[in-house]
């Protein structure tokens, strides 16, 4: 038999003799356990509360509220100073009216009725 | 509500899986049966409270580590109090024999084995109390428990070589005690 099986042999018959050990409590002892174990399952419902509210769900709240807080400081140590160019709000506006879009194709005959508009009155005579 | 039932079913099989040898592991570290009985009482409580969510096969290794965490707490706390009370002039508590050797089995039909095989117990036991505590929990954890060295590992806080040498270190003490229990 070379050493590894004599340390096989060897363990095996230590974990025969603990086993043996633990199988052969007092009766007293084994009361008591089992007393322990029904305590413990009855804290099984103290848990329920960690359940609903783990800790990540802090770490990641905690997370977002702080990079908030940072974008919100940054916001208001360095204001943007650019101004904003009044052409591209007057495309903004062209874009978004519900007019239609075709009159400004005929802005040059718009334009031309409009100058023949301050000749001309209501009735269709001249001025 | 099944479900919740279940779970607690499932909980309580695993517990009394444990308990027992949970039971000795505590004793042999503490030498003291109602010192044991209060780490296995702490170590469920706590294991329940804050691993039992996790997933049914990493309980054994979650368990076990609340209990190691426990006995080392405890070992700290009574080497502080002996120290304490050596200070005092007070010597501290002898160890006392276990009862459990001195009963009588009388379900076995062969006393002269019996006997020998509760000497040899015996003996083993006295071997594993006097073991340096690490030593101790790495033999118990990796000889009984079968846990493997990761596992072992992540129970005693300590790294997978601090567990080889902590375990071979161990079962040479036991084996040159305990030449009786090779054969």
């Amino acid at each position: 038999m070379n050493a590894k099986d004599s340390e096989k042999v060897f363990l095996e018959n230590v974990q025969g003799l603990l086993d043996q050990g633990a199988e052969n409590l007092e009766s007293q002892t084994e009361r008591r356990l089992e007393e322990i174990r029904a305590g413990a399952l009855i804290a099984v419902d103290e848990r329920h509360p960690r359940f609903f509210f783990p800790r990540r769900w802090v770490l990641a709240g905690s997370f977002a509220m702080a990079t908030l807080a940072a974008a919100a400081l940054l916001f208001f140590l360095y204001p943007s100073t650019a101004t904003l160019p009044t052409g591209d709000l007057e495309d903004l506006e062209i874009i978004t009216s519900r007019e239609r879009l075709d009159i400004y194709q005929n802005l040059d005959f718009y334009r031309w009725l409009g100058s023949q508009d301050n000749h001309v009155r209501p009735n269709g005579k001249g001025v | 509500m099944e479900s919740t039932l279940d779970s607690k079913e499932i909980l309580n099989r695993f517990l009394a899986e444990v308990e027992r040898r949970a039971f000795q592991m505590a004793k042999f570290a503490t030498r003291n049966r109602d010192e044991a009985l209060d780490l296995v009482q702490e170590a469920m409580l706590q294991f329940v409270r804050r691993y039992s969510i996790r997933p049914r096969e990493e309980w054994s290794v979650l368990f076990y580590r609340v209990l190691r965490s426990r006995i080392t707490d405890w070992y700290r706390r009574t080497f502080v109090r002996r120290k304490i009370l050596t200070w005092l002039g007070r010597p501290g508590e002898e160890d006392s024999e276990d009862p459990l050797q001195r009963m009588p089995d009388t379900g076995n039909p062969n006393p002269s084995d019996h006997i020998l095989r509760q000497e040899k117990r015996g003996a083993l036991e006295k071997a594993i109390r006097a073991l340096p505590l690490r030593q101790q929990q790495a033999f118990l954890l990796r000889a009984w428990e079968g846990m493997d060295l990761k596992q072992t590992a992540f129970i005693m806080k300590c790294s997978e070589g601090s567990v080889k040498t902590h375990y071979s270190r161990a079962v040479h003490t036991l084996r040159g005690l305990l030449e009786g229990i090779r054969s």
